[in-house]
Formats: C-alpha cells, sequence, structure tokens
C-alpha cells in the first residue's frame, strides 16, 4: 500500500482570473493614488505618472519574463531565491509579507471609507467602532473565502475586475468626448507645474499606485498553463493599467467640470485644484479622486455619483483579498524551500489551499488593524501616537512600510533577473525583455538585459526616496527586516541548515519538475534538449 | 471644437482620445483572453472535432446473433449530444433454402422486441430514431449495404449471443462486418464474458487485482 500522493494546489486559474488577481490589486491603487499625485505633482501629475509608468513597465516586464519562466506560488521572493541565494530570497520574501499583510488592512480600511461615502454611519471619525468593526468583518470574511478555494475567490476577483474595468473605461471615453478641453490641459501644464521636490513626490506616490503585478506571479502554481498564459496576461494588466493611469491624469488636469467649482472666496477653479491640502477638504478629497472625477462627467455623472462609491469599496475589497492571497502563497512557496517553518506548507486535504498561512497571515493584518485604529478607538493612545511616532496616524504608519516593502522586494526582483538570464541562460523563456545584450558567460551564450538596469536603478532610487521622506518607514522597515532575519537564522540554526550559505539544491531537476506540473510540455522537452547540448558542449570542451 | 453648451464640451482630440481607450482596452483584454493552444490543446480539438464527423450517423446493429441491447443506450447518449442521426436496424437471415421474402415469424418476433425497446430508450432521452427490419441473405452484406445507403459514420454492435459461440473471439459476423466496413465500427463486449481478470477462486469478482505489478 502505498503513501497517499501529497496535495497540491490545484491549476484553476483561467486567463481572465489572473488578469483580475493583478488588476484587483493595481486598479485599486488608482482609485487611491490619483487624487495623491493630483495634490503633490499639480499641472505635471500626467507627467509623474509617465515616469512612474516607465519603471512600472519595467518592473511588469522583470515579472512577466519571470514568472513565465519559473510558474510556482512565491512570484518575486523565488525568482530572487534561485537568483540570488537562500538569505536575499528571503528578505524579499519577508518585505513582500510585510506588503501583503499590510495590504490587507489598508485596503479593507479603505474599503469602508469609500462605503462610508453612501453610508454615514461607516464615517471613521464619526463612528471610530463601527469602521473598525466592519473593516474586522472584511478582514475575516476574506479569511474565509480564501480557505474554501481559489477557484471561489478568482470567481469574485473576476467579476468585479470586470464590472470595474467597464465602469472605468465608460469614465474616460465620456469625459474625454463630452469635458476635455486639451487647450485647458495645457494651460495647466504650463502654469502649474510644480517644484522639482513636488514633481519627484508626486512619482513617488505615482509608482505606489502601480503596486500589485506580484500578484499574478503569486498565482502562477494555480494557473492554467502559467507560461504561455501569465505573459498574455501581465502585459494586459501592464498596458491597461497605464492607459487608465494617464487617461485618468491628463483627464483631470483638461476636464471641463459639468458642475461649477468654486473655492471660498466664490472665483472658480480647474477640478485638479481641489484636492491640494490648501483647498478646504482637499485631504477628503485625496482619497476618492476617482468617485469625484466621475461625478463631473456630463450626463454620465449623475449615474457614476451613485454607483462608483460602491464600486471603489468593492474594488478596494478585493485587493484586500489579494493581500490574503499573495500573503499565504508567499508563505507558502518560503516553507516549500526552508525560510520558513514548514507548517506553511500544509494544504488543506478538502479544499486544497494552504490554510494555515492564511489564517496566520490574516491574524497579523488584525494585529495591524488593531494598531492603526487604536488612537480613533480610544483617545488615551493619540498622545503616546503623537509622542512615539512623529504625530502620524497608524494608517500613515502602514503607508510609509508598504512603501518600503515594495520598492525593496522589487529591487531585490531586478537583480534577480540579471543574475536568472546569467548562471541559467538554458530554461526556456516563452517570454524576454527587449533590449538585451548577448555575451559569454561562464561558457554559455547569454543575454544580458538593458532594462533590468534601468528598472533597478529607478526602483532603487524610489527606495532611497522612500526612506529619505519617510521617518518611520526608515524605522520601521529595516526594523521589520532585522527581526526577520534574526527568525531566519534562529529557525536555519535549529534545523541544521546552513545560515548564511543557501541549501543546495537541483535545479535542474526542480526546473523540469515545474514544467511538468505546469502542463508546458514542450517548454519542458526544450530544457532537457538544451541541458544536454549544454553537457555535451562542455564534454567536448574538456576532451583533450 | 466640434459642439459646446448644454454642459458639454465635444473636441476632435477628445473624441479620438475617447475612441483611442475604447479600442485599446478591447483589444488589449481580446489578445489577452485568447492564447494561442498548446500541442496538448491542438490534439485534444482535433479529436473532439472529429467526433462530430465520427458519430454524425449513426447505425446499431441487432440480429439473432448480435446482441446490442446494452449498447443502444450509449448510441442514445451519443446522438443526443452530437444531435446524431440514429438507425436501429435488426437483421433476419433468410437461409438459401428459402425465398427471399419468406415468412420467418419467430425472428420478426424477436425483432419487433428489440426495436420496441430500442425505441424505448431513444423516446426516454427525447432522441429521434428510425427503425427498420431487414430480410437478407447476409447479416454482414445487409449491415455493409445499409452503411453505405445511409452514409453512415459508425456502426454500433453488441457481442455475439451466448451459445452461438462460432470460433470468432467476438463472433464471425460482427468480426466480418468489423474488418469490411468503410466506416468507424464501435463493437460492446459485455464485461462478463472478460473472465481473465476475475479470480477464479472466488464468487465475485475481486477489486482491482489486476494492476499489481511484480516487485
Amino acid at each position: 500500500m502505498g503513501s497517499s500522493p501529497k496535495p497540491e494546489l490545484r491549476r484553476s486559474v483561467t486567463p481572465w482570473g489572473s488578469f483580475s488577481w493583478g488588476y484587483s490589486d493595481v486598479g485599486a491603487d488608482i482609485f487611491v493614488g490619483l487624487g495623491l499625485v493630483l495634490a503633490a505633482a499639480a499641472g505635471a501629475s500626467n507627467v509623474a505618472f509617465l515616469f512612474a509608468g516607465i519603471v512600472y513597465v519595467s518592473i511588469g516586464l522583470a515579472y512577466t519574463e519571470l514568472a513565465a519562466t519559473y510558474p510556482v506560488a512565491g512570484g518575486g521572493q523565488y525568482f530572487v531565491l534561485r537568483g540570488l541565494g537562500d538569505v536575499f530570497g528571503f528578505i524579499a520574501g519577508w518585505a513582500v509579507l510585510l506588503d501583503f499583510t499590510i495590504d490587507i488592512t489598508l485596503f479593507a480600511w479603505t474599503a469602508i471609507d469609500y462605503a462610508s461615502q453612501l453610508l454615514p454611519i461607516l464615517v471613521g471619525s464619526n463612528h471610530p467602532w463601527a469602521h473598525f468593526i466592519m473593516t474586522l468583518l472584511c478582514i475575516v470574511g476574506l479569511c474565509g473565502l480564501n480557505v474554501l478555494g481559489v477557484r471561489e475567490s478568482t470567481a469574485f476577483q473576476g467579476f468585479v475586475s470586470a464590472m470595474d474595468v467597464a465602469s472605468e473605461t465608460l469614465i474616460l471615453c465620456f469625459g474625454f468626448l463630452f469635458a476635455f478641453r486639451p487647450d485647458l490641459l495645457i494651460h495647466t501644464m504650463r502654469f502649474d507645474w510644480p517644484t522639482p521636490a513636488n514633481l519627484m513626490l508626486g512619482t513617488s506616490l505615482a509608482i505606489i499606485s502601480f503596486v500589485g503585478l506580484e500578484s499574478i506571479s503569486q498565482a502562477a502554481q494555480e494557473t492554467q498553463r502559467p507560461a504561455s498564459i501569465i505573459p498574455r496576461t501581465s502585459i494586459g494588466l501592464i498596458l491597461t493599467i497605464l492607459v487608465y493611469a494617464l487617461a485618468y491624469s491628463n483627464l483631470a488636469l483638461g476636464l471641463v467640470p459639468w458642475h461649477p467649482i468654486v473655492d471660498v472666496h466664490g472665483h472658480p477653479v480647474q477640478f485638479w485644484q481641489i484636492f491640494p491640502n490648501s483647498y478646504p477638504g482637499g485631504a477628503d478629497n485625496q482619497g476618492k479622486a476617482v468617485a469625484l472625477l466621475a461625478a463631473q462627467v456630463p450626463y454620465y455623472g449623475a449615474l457614476a455619483a451613485f454607483y462608483v462609491p460602491v464600486l471603489g469599496a468593492v474594488l478596494l475589497l478585493i485587493s484586500s483579498n489579494s493581500g490574503v492571497f499573495g500573503s499565504s502563497r508567499i508563505a507558502y512557496a518560503m516553507s516549500s524551500t526552508n525560510l520558513l517553518p514548514s507548517i506553511f506548507q500544509r494544504v488543506h486535504a478538502r479544499y486544497r489551499t494552504p490554510v494555515i498561512s492564511i489564517v496566520a497571515f490574516c491574524g497579523v493584518a488584525v494585529l495591524e488593524l488593531l494598531f492603526a485604529a487604536m488612537p480613533s478607538l480610544d483617545p488615551h493612545f493619540v498622545g503616546i501616537y503623537d509622542r512615539f511616532f512623529h504625530g502620524e496616524s497608524g494608517l500613515d504608519f502602514l503607508a510609509d512600510l508598504y512603501a518600503f516593502g515594495a520598492a525593496t522586494s522589487y529591487s531585490f526582483v531586478f537583480l534577480a533577473l540579471i543574475a536568472l538570464r546569467l548562471c541559467d541562460p538554458l530554461s526556456p523563456r516563452k517570454f524576454k525583455i527587449p533590449l538585451n545584450i548577448p555575451m559569454t558567460f561562464r561558457g554559455e551564450r547569454v543575454e544580458f538585459p538593458v532594462v533590468g538596469i534601468i528598472g533597478f536603478l529607478g526602483i532603487f532610487s524610489i527606495l532611497m526616496f522612500t526612506l529619505q521622506t519617510h521617518p518611520l518607514g526608515r524605522i520601521f522597515g529595516p526594523s521589520w527586516l532585522l527581526l526577520g532575519i534574526v527568525l531566519y537564522f534562529s529557525y536555519r540554526k535549529r534545523k541544521g541548515l546552513p545560515i548564511l550559505h543557501s541549501q543546495k539544491r537541483d535545479w535542474r531537476k526542480a526546473q523540469v519538475e515545474i514544467l511538468r506540473s505546469a502542463g508546458e510540455l514542450e517548454l519542458m522537452d526544450e530544457y532537457l534538449a538544451n541541458l544536454k547540448a549544454s553537457d555535451e558542449r562542455r564534454a567536448k570542451a574538456q576532451t583533450p | 471644437m466640434i459642439y459646446e453648451g448644454y454642459g458639454v464640451s465635444v473636441t476632435v482630440a477628445g473624441a479620438v482620445i475617447a475612441l483611442f481607450i475604447a479600442s485599446v482596452v478591447v483589444a488589449t483584454l481580446f489578445w489577452m483572453l485568447h492564447p494561442p493552444a498548446s500541442y496538448v490543446q491542438r490534439i485534444a480539438a482535433e479529436a473532439e472535432s472529429e467526433l462530430e464527423r465520427l458519430v454524425g450517423s449513426i447505425i446499431v446493429v441487432f440480429s439473432p446473433e448480435i446482441n446490442s441491447a446494452h449498447m443502444m443506450a450509449l448510441a442514445v447518449k451519443l446522438a443526443r449530444g452530437e444531435r446524431s442521426e440514429l438507425l436501429a436496424i435488426y437483421v433476419v437471415e433468410v437461409p438459401y433454402t428459402l425465398p427471399p421474402d419468406a415468412e420467418m415469424p419467430e425472428e420478426e418476433r424477436s425483432a419487433l422486441d428489440a426495436l420496441g425497446a430500442a425505441e424505448t430508450i431513444a423516446n426516454r432521452s427525447n432522441v429521434t430514431m428510425r427503425a427498420e427490419t431487414i430480410k437478407a441473405r447476409s447479416t454482414k452484406q445487409a449491415v455493409l449495404d445499409m452503411a453505405k445507403r445511409e452514409k453512415a459514420n459508425l456502426i454500433i454492435l453488441g457481442s455475439y449471443r451466448e451459445g452461438k459461440y462460432s470460433g470468432a473471439p467476438l463472433g464471425r459476423t460482427i468480426e466480418e462486418i468489423a474488418a469490411d466496413a468503410k466506416c468507424d465500427v464501435l463493437i460492446g463486449v459485455e464485461g462478463k464474458h472478460g473472465t481473465l481478470l476475475i479470480d477464479e477462486g472466488s464468487a465475485s469478482p475481486a477489486p482491482a487485482p489486476a494492476f499489481t505489478t511484480e516487485e
């Protein structure tokens, strides 16, 4: 009697499911980020989005190539592990874990904020307990949804993503058709150009609003024919979001408001001018920019004013769901490579989902929620937060760490992309980033990715900028990494595994198994043929 | 500016950008959702397209030697799924010692029973079926002629009747039809004849000992 086969994550994510996992993250970021960028970069908001978009495209292309080549759960963390070794793989994964758990809390919180536009009882400043309990219920509910299985949660995300794609396209099309003035856009760009510092700030906020591509590669191990599907869904996501971001920013700068907007003196102002903090209620407006813009679209705005807040809330909620999905999958991947305890690798025999990972990281998200909500729930904590956290709120603190985690992990991913191009040229790449320099490295023909260097410089500069401009992120980001490294060292020591060095792994065998289990049999054949040819070349070279 | 009034500002640039956005989004999503098929998927698609050709017109054969009752339900399911034409025939073999149109009441009675049961199965599944009783000198030739006339894609045959073993494992008539037919032939042999896989020491078949391998 043989032992029962080990349960594996089932491949049930379709092309649309793969797209929607990424879209739910990135689409929600734009809902939040547009107002922040308009407030910071003013007449150069479109330029800020363009700059950020270039870095975003580089990140997207890197993830596309790597996820299609190595279609396993874990995403960026796994790529860094293969390219740079165990320690850096752990650091990258630990940073992404921080991001995903914050993602769960942050987006569930803001989803309730959006809902409060139509349900005043949920306004956080007036009813903090109602806001807190609803956010908590959202996190717990999403946890349960993911425990039940990826097909159920993918269907949920797929439906909402489809609704949002249709809605955003309609808003933009109606907006440009009925309310866009090119001369107004040029006038705004000419006379309201920001200072260089503000432009940099706007650019950094814009890049944060593009975070989310990680989700597609996180779902790679559950995607049908990942090497073929993921390049398409990634490129589809990159193009869609880039078009939306550039279109929204240009429309906002050249929009003729349907209902005239005036300042405190009764003077008419342009649409984008309601977002800076100097405008009364500007800070509130920053968090609901898409809803405000949609309401200003002639005729269609009458309908959009009602449903966009709801859609925004739902989209933010599924972005939170992506956090649940991502954190559990990355923990699964890290435990399977001995970077985290094997308990995170356990898959539920019935639902075939990593239940322990899901529950554990939702638990971390709940702790973060408690931290963020404490000052509003109990006024006694306000003084403590003022004293120890520079007067920033709990959500500001989480946002700082969110930016830090994303920039850190993406920097490592670019390094991993370059390292894997050099060290693993034999793995078939169904998608390859353009602009490569052919060269020979350790006897093999390789292609050095120029975009990898450009992308690394771009994202690393943003990491430096984040550390420079976010005092809490500068302290707590590295502290989180330090805590993780201490835990990692103690775990590896206890297990008798190398601490500073990497565990020996048969990557060739692993790659064959990855492609076989992905159903990419043609790529597996190509890889085996590449290996054979390489071995024969080496044998011939060693023969005197 | 194309039009301005009633709170609306329509410009050429705005209209072009709106059209561009809609086109890019639709084209991107369409391209994304239609990835090229893999080798395995192409094989599966070809096999599926063959199915229509395979079961476009089905003939189920009955005769005193051929028991196809258990295959009729399968034929009906195939016909329903693929909307095939379904014909059940009962071939009464007339010996050369009798004239071709000689009355054979016992065989004709059996034909009525067999075709009646076939019609009942088809009616239960809402499948339209034709039934014919054919008198012929040779069952094989009658079946092949009928398949040619009907341009059949598939002939479905059951197994030989017990007690009429004629030296061929599937029955001589069945084997001859299978050998000479110009279309596909599906022969259903009832499981009770597969005694090789049954543990002879027990009264009932063993659960699944047939796939054990030697160390």
